[in-house]
């Protein structure tokens, strides 16, 4: 995906339910899952281990990413995002999820075509879930067109 | 035969765009040093004091270098590399 470019992340309305019910399930820690697909359509979600769990952290589980990853290469599909919850904070990049989305020490993106999906759970009744992108040192809100 | 070393998207400006080069090296210090030799910059942007960084993961085939034997991981020919930065965030600094 072109930063800058209209984009949009489509995704079915049961995929999106997935990442909710996930979300829910770590409640109150912060969860996590990665999302392939092609062309910036979601085809599969990957509910994914918080290997540092807590209210407001999350690191996905290494070697469970690196066999999704893997697993996505191999099916033909791309990681068109990953999602993470903020079970108590807005649905927007906090300052530590855009130091994490860069190379260490550097303003090189480490997914530079991926949308970061985040899920606000302040409201439970009512999960606010928004996409962006984070590149250039910029954060872009990507519309979730949900299908 | 050599071994491969599958390059992530953000270091591939050091790689002329290679996604996947190859080198030779018996540990993985010795990788990092070979890339380094061929692709000035590589070295700080992997390690930091001779340590592979935080947040960024290497596999020799499947296995995490942090579950074998870290930077002295064994190589040989035929192996394939992986470096993964981590998917992380949180509003800590931990």
């Amino acid at each position: 995906m072109n930063p800058g470019k209209d984009v949009v992340l489509t995704i079915a309305r049961d995929d999106l339910q997935t990442i909710i019910d996930h979300c829910n399930a770590g409640y109150p820690d912060e969860a996590c899952g990665i999302l392939a697909g092609k062309a910036g359509r979601v085809e599969k979600v990957y509910s994914m281990t918080n290997a540092r769990p807590g209210p407001v952290s999350y690191e996905m589980d290494p070697e469970e990413q690196f066999r999704v990853m893997k697993d996505i290469r191999q099916t033909g599909l791309e990681m068109v995002g990953m999602f993470h919850s903020h079970p108590d904070g807005r649905a927007y990049p906090s300052g530590v999820d855009v130091e994490k989305a860069y190379w260490p020490g550097t303003q090189l993106p480490n997914y530079p075509e991926a949308v970061y999906v985040i899920v606000s759970l302040m409201d439970r009744a009512v999960p606010v879930v928004k996409g962006y992108t984070i590149s250039g040192g910029a954060i872009r809100e990507v519309p979730l067109a949900v299908v | 035969m050599a071994i491969k070393v599958r390059i992530p998207t953000p270091l591939q400006k050091l790689t002329n765009g290679k996604s996947e080069v190859e080198c030779a090296a018996k540990n993985i210090t010795e990788l990092v040093d070979a890339l380094e030799k061929d692709y000035p910059g590589m070295k700080d942007r992997l390690s930091e004091g001779g340590k592979i960084r935080r947040f960024i993961n290497i596999y020799v085939n499947d296995e995490d270098i942090r579950f074998v034997s870290k930077e002295d991981t064994a190589l040989k020919d035929g192996d394939n590399i992986s470096i993964v930065p981590a998917i992380a965030g949180g509003v800590d600094n931990g």
